[in-house]
């Protein structure tokens, strides 16, 4: 983080997306007023948190030249493990619990994997991908499970001095996201491991234990997540997160986090989180057919990273 | 130099991996089979190859893609696509255009959509995963845009004949794969192309010193791979009942599964077209068991699961492998 | 009419002059974004020449390698050779007009064999230009490593084979492209005596061919041994070529850089036997790799290992240092036994490693210098949990200043600063560890004279402080001139120790030699002398 004492203004990506999101939403609200009035703002807002607490330690895991493809995977496994603890009678906390817990050990294999023995990130969440998800499908024969308690459901409707619950959460995470990753040495390591792992290890970080922390954190939050989810739409099912992986991703790196490691800003990814948001919402709203969702959120993906790989070639100069 | 012998020897350990899957094939042929005789019928066995032909297909692509040090997750959502495209094309029930138009155009699309994954990743350099996610969406998106929920259940006979019909017996899927397996292999080890694969997924910087076509490689890759898809679609669609927008879900998973437990290296340059259709027939088998284990509806679901792990447990071995080998490039 | 004669005439003599001069380099310029690389660089050589180009790091000697390879394209000037100007840029180009590189850095393909290392990108082919015409590839090959005595399987992958027969199968893939001009660009850097002597041997076969040898290297001894002609470069500029014997060693640093250097002579230390011992390495093995190697190191000592390269050096430094583990035997500093595989527990015990490869493994390019610096004990210069920049700025400014390290700013990116203050960058991140040990693994490769100089002032004094220094390095010159002692490897295990009065290059070379005896390891512990 240098100075700013020099006309080199670090933070031109995040203002291009906010200008392209103050487009959006003024194009948005011309074509549709309603879309952008309050009540719909924040009837939408309810389906933002998962993806913005998913996105925090996969701006961190990206910074580290990794990727985590199994978030969505891990959420059903998790939510699959609450639901069935619910059915089984257990108290609404201890699934919680074990759900978190499941979560978290789901991260941890993948950190496994990647930090101690060294194995593509790309591959183990692709892999993990699929087991969890299989693993879900099979424990509860793809069935749904409802009917939970009200009281549950306030956790994910509920507000507190008129903010949302799981807002909450997500602005706690935020913070210490932003100050970890900015302000202690370990940001430093991350962005560290993100350009040169080699240097890193020979310089005394702990490049397997960090990564392992990342990965395991990302599980943590994918149970978070699914939990949330739960409690908003009363229903835990074994496809639930399918295709949050794309969105996740394609927030963090629209935020301007390089897919290469090195590069990214907490405050890029929320700005990626809330175009993301408005994009997939609007589209909703509009056109009411999930499918163009998936195009276009497919080709920003793409269009993102061509974007991140031209500017970047026209600031360095060659 | 000790040194020396024992890197060689556990050199020739990697090259073992094709020798490995071998065994693990025929140790599991021979367990299943013993305990269940009816596995071993013949028309059991002829079901399982026909399961894997297209699969086979995709993965002799798939193998020069990741040779090459990239990953094409998209072949799944590719194959849906072609699905529907062919189906509406050619079915009664909606254009009803002639089998051949069909067909060309089937091709065309797939390695045109192969071609731009080879654009995005050559000269877009955006990074191949990211590419083939994209499109893996995008291409759901567009195929249930297409299909509309729409179920196609009628075929003209000129297209039934692709995937039902036999040429001395054999069904036509089986030779396709034949062929299209034994021109791979050709390829890979006897075309100057072949070559400059596994040499610019080796070491691409002394490829660029080298004057190796870096680019031009990968994007005949992909269209390669696009292409495979293409003909894998043809061959195995008309098997079904009918068309609809679910088809190839979760394919792609199982093609690398294959390449990877075959002994392709993801970091490129490893690797080997026999040892990718080992890996697919490898996990045909798997497949079939686990009918026969009578796991019954379950099976299902634990499939994929099981396909996860099979990375995983091929990713520990290369670990354990590779950590005497000095094959890899650290970097 | 008889003007007409006589211009064909001339046409003719000139054609003829021209075929004389192989290459002709002429006013050749590049820039790489502000910097210019090569600013009117000229150079000629006749066929069956051997031309050696010297000059510090930065003088553009890479530059122009790639430039005649076809990897970059000049801003100005031209390339000619054998009176055909040659198109830049372009590979191919280059290559069919006979141009071949021999790189320094690794250009094989790990899982090919050799067969394919060679004609990759040039294979021959038969049915109908579809297949590879494999004897014809395997034959030849088979040829070619005749020719350079080298006995090696040509199907094996290359990456299985050792680094020296690596390098060998690089110069096979150059020798069989039938070149007119061969650039060699450190050839023998990992090579062994014996290959240097075969390579040498080789060049000069080539040179009665007609082949043109443009021979790039640090290594002075080598330039006398071989060269015609030299050429000096730097800071992008020609600064002469002259024939070898019109030159002297001194003559030809004092070009290179542009002033008069002392090359360091050792001193010796000022208390070598009154420190106590600090690194005590007592048996360490790791399988495969190397075992019993048992070593001290005092306060105040400099103790240089040498050996050829991958009798491994570089790998019990990091097995000491804790990058790799260690499979028997102990560490010890200060008498504290050191766990194995932990960097971190290693820095805490006062250990630090300047590693071979500065930009890969001792920098982060990227960072700006202040993170670089503070990277290593970022953990101590913390206020509340926090990143103090107050601190990190005290501690930059510091090692900037004590080592001279020259940059207009803490918040430059390391990249952008040249080899010799880059390493210093290294040495400084790890002194701010306030090490006890210190191991420098090559520290001064690929830094031009005047910055070795520092270099070495740096770590005598450094010594004198009272720090253990062990200094790797290939550069038998340093290695004699730096150490109070010197321990020779030899194949995964030590050969010998000699101290400074006896040490000789000879005697060094010796020991990390002497293949074919069969002498137990005592023999060579008790000093390595017969």
């Amino acid at each position: 983080m240098s100075r700013l004492k020099l006309s080199t203004f670090q933070y031109w990506h995040e203002v291009v997306l906010f200008a392209l999101l103050v487009g959006l939403m003024l194009t948005a609200g011309y074509i549709a007023p309603t879309f952008t009035g309050l009540p719909a703002q924040s009837e939408m807002s309810t389906h933002v948190w998962e993806l913005a607490l998913l996105a925090l330690p996969m701006t961190f895991i990206i910074i580290t030249a990794g990727i985590d493809l199994s978030i969505g995977s891990t959420m059903a496994l998790c939510a699959v493990v609450f639901g069935m603890g619910f059915e089984a009678g257990i108290s609404l906390w201890i699934c919680a619990g074990l759900a978190l817990l499941t979560g978290t050990c789901a991260g941890a294999l993948n950190g496994v994997f990647v930090g101690y023995l060294r194995v593509h990130p790309l591959i183990v969440t692709l892999a993990t991908m699929a087991v969890y998800r299989g693993v879900a499908e099979g424990v509860s024969h793809a069935r749904p499970i409802s009917g939970f308690p009200d009281s549950f459901a306030v956790i994910g409707r509920g507000t507190v001095l008129g903010l949302p619950i799981p807002g909450l959460f997500f602005i706690v995470a935020l913070v210490v996201a932003i100050v970890a990753l900015s302000k202690t040495p370990f940001g430093r390591s991350v962005y560290a491991i993100g350009h040169n792992e080699n240097t890193s290890r020979f310089s005394g970080i702990s490049v397997d234990k960090i990564k392992l922390l990342l990965y395991t954190l990302s599980g943590t939050a994918a149970a978070m997540a699914a939990i949330m989810f739960v409690a908003r739409r009363n229903t835990a099912k074994a496809d639930i997160g399918q295709g949050m992986e794309l969105d996740v991703i394609t927030a963090v790196v629209l935020g301007g986090t390089s897919i290469y490691g090195g590069k990214g800003r907490i405050a890029g990814t929320l700005l990626g989180i809330l175009l993301i948001h408005e994009t997939r919402e609007f589209v909703s709203w509009q056109w009411s057919k999930d499918e163009y969702n998936a195009i276009v959120v497919g080709v920003l993906l793409i269009v993102s990273v061509l974007l991140n790989t031209v500017l970047a070639k026209r600031r360095v100069g060659d | 130099m000790s040194k020396n012998a024992i890197i060689s020897k556990l050199g020739v350990l990697a090259q073992k991996r094709e020798y490995g899957v071998l065994a693990l094939l025929v140790v599991t042929f021979i367990t299943v089979g013993s305990q269940n005789h009816a596995f071993l019928a013949m028309g059991n066995l002829k079901d399982m190859l026909v399961a894997c032909a297209p699969v086979a297909i995709i993965a002799c692509g798939m193998t020069f893609v990741l040779l090459l040090g990239e990953i094409d997750i998209s072949v799944g959502s590719m194959m849906g696509l072609l699905a529907a495209v062919i189906g509406i094309l050619t079915s009664p029930q909606h254009m009803g255009l002639p089998v051949g138009v069909g067909i060309c155009i089937t091709l065309l699309l797939g390695t045109g959509l192969g071609l731009i994954n080879g654009l995005l990743v050559t000269f877009g350099k955006v990074p191949s995963i990211i590419v083939t996610l994209g499109m893996l969406t995008a291409l759901r998106g567009i195929t249930e845009l297409l299909m509309a929920g729409r179920w196609i259940t009628q075929l003209p006979p000129g297209l039934r004949v692709l995937g039902v019909g036999t040429i001395l017996g054999v069904p036509v899927c089986i030779w396709v794969a034949v062929v299209v397996a034994a021109a791979s292999i050709l390829m890979a080890r006897e075309t100057p192309l072949g070559r400059r694969i596994y040499a610019v997924g080796s070491n691409s910087k002394a490829a660029l010193v080298a004057g190796l076509p870096e680019r031009r490689l990968k994007i005949f890759a992909f269209a390669l791979t696009g292409f495979l898809t293409a003909v894998a679609t043809l061959v195995s669609v008309p098997l079904l009942s009918v068309i609809e927008s679910g088809i190839g879900n979760s394919l792609e998973m199982l093609v690398v599964t294959c390449v990877v437990v075959g002994g392709t290296s993801t970091n490129g340059g490893r690797g080997t077209i026999i040892g990718s259709i080992l890996g697919v027939l490898l996990l045909g088998m798997v497949r079939t068991d686990l009918i026969f284990l009578r796991l019954g509806e379950t099976s299902t679901y634990w499939e994929r699961a099981i396909q996860g792990a099979f990375i995983l447990v091929a990713v520990l071995i290369d670990h354990i492998a590779r950590r005497r080998s000095n094959l890899e490039v650290t970097q | 009419m008889l003007v007409w004669v006589l211009s064909l005439i001339l046409i003719d003599l000139d054609g003829y002059y021209m075929d004389f001069q192989l290459i002709e380099v002429n006013e050749i310029s590049k820039a790489f974004g502000g910097v210019q690389a090569l600013d009117g660089v000229s150079l000629d050589m006749a066929p069956g020449e051997i031309h050696a180009l010297v000059g510090e790091n930065g003088a553009g000697k890479s530059t122009l390698i790639k430039i005649l390879a076809g990897t970059y394209t000049p801003d100005k000037g031209t390339v000619t050779v054998s009176g055909k100007k040659l198109h830049t840029g372009d590979v191919r180009a280059s290559e069919d007009a006979g141009i071949a590189v021999i790189h320094q850095e690794s250009t094989a393909f790990l899982h090919l064999n050799a067969v394919d290392n060679i004609f990759v990108g040039r294979e021959p082919l038969r049915c109908l230009g579809m297949l590879l015409d494999r004897p014809l590839m395997v034959n030849h090959t088979k040829e070619l490593l005749k020719r350079l005595d080298e006995d090696l399987n040509p199907m094996q992958p290359v990456g299985e084979l050792p680094l020296a027969q690596r390098q060998m199968v690089g110069i096979a893939r150059a020798l069989s492209k039938q070149s007119k001009l061969l650039i060699m660009d450190e050839p023998t850097a990992s090579l062994s005596t014996r290959e240097t002597e075969t390579l040498f041997r080789i060049i000069r076969q080539l040179q009665s061919d007609g082949v043109g040898i443009l021979y790039v290297s640090h290594r002075l001894e080598e330039v006398f041994e071989l060269a015609d002609r030299v050429t000096v470069l730097r800071d992008g500029h020609t600064v002469d070529t002259l024939p070898i014997d019109k030159v002297t060693r001194a003559s030809l640093i004092q070009m290179m850089v542009g002033r008069e250097v002392t090359e360091t002579s050792n001193e010796g230390s000022k208390s070598p036997e009154t420190g106590k011992v600090v690194l005590e390495v007592d048996k360490l093995g790791r399988e495969g790799v190397f075992q019993d190697v048992t070593l001290q190191v005092r306060a105040g000592e400099v103790v240089g290992l040498a050996g050829l390269v991958g009798a491994g050096r570089s790998e019990v430094a990091r097995a000491i240092f804790g990058v790799d583990r260690h499979t028997s035997g102990s560490v010890k500093v200060d008498g504290s036994v050191l766990c194995s595989g932990s960097v971190k527990e290693a820095v805490n015990m006062g250990i630090a490693l300047v590693p071979e490869d500065r930009q890969h493994e001792g920098l982060v390019l990227p960072m700006t210098i202040m993170d670089n610096l503070s990277l290593v004990i970022q953990n101590r210069l913390t206020r509340w949990g926090l990143r103090s920049s107050e601190r990190e700025k005290e501690l930059a400014e510091k090692t900037m200043h004590d080592l001279d390290v020259r940059a207009s700013n803490a918040y430059v990116p390391a990249e952008s600063l040249s080899g010799g203050n880059q390493q210093k960058l290294v040495i400084g991140k790890w002194l701010a560890s306030s090490p006890r040990v210190l191991i420098l693994d090559e520290p001064t490769r690929g830094i031009d004279v005047g910055a070795k100089t520092e270099v070495h002032k740096m770590i005598r004094k450094l010594a004198d402080d009272g720090l253990a220094v062990l200094f790797i390095s290939s550069d038998l010159p340093e290695v004699l001139a730096m150490s109070d002692r010197i321990i020779v490897m030899r194949a995964g295990t030590v050969a010998g120790e000699l101290k400074r009065e006896e040490a000789t290059q000879e005697k060094v070379l010796e020991l990390a030699l002497a293949e074919s005896r069969e002498s137990s390891q005592t023999d060579k512990l008790a000093g390595g002398v017969e």
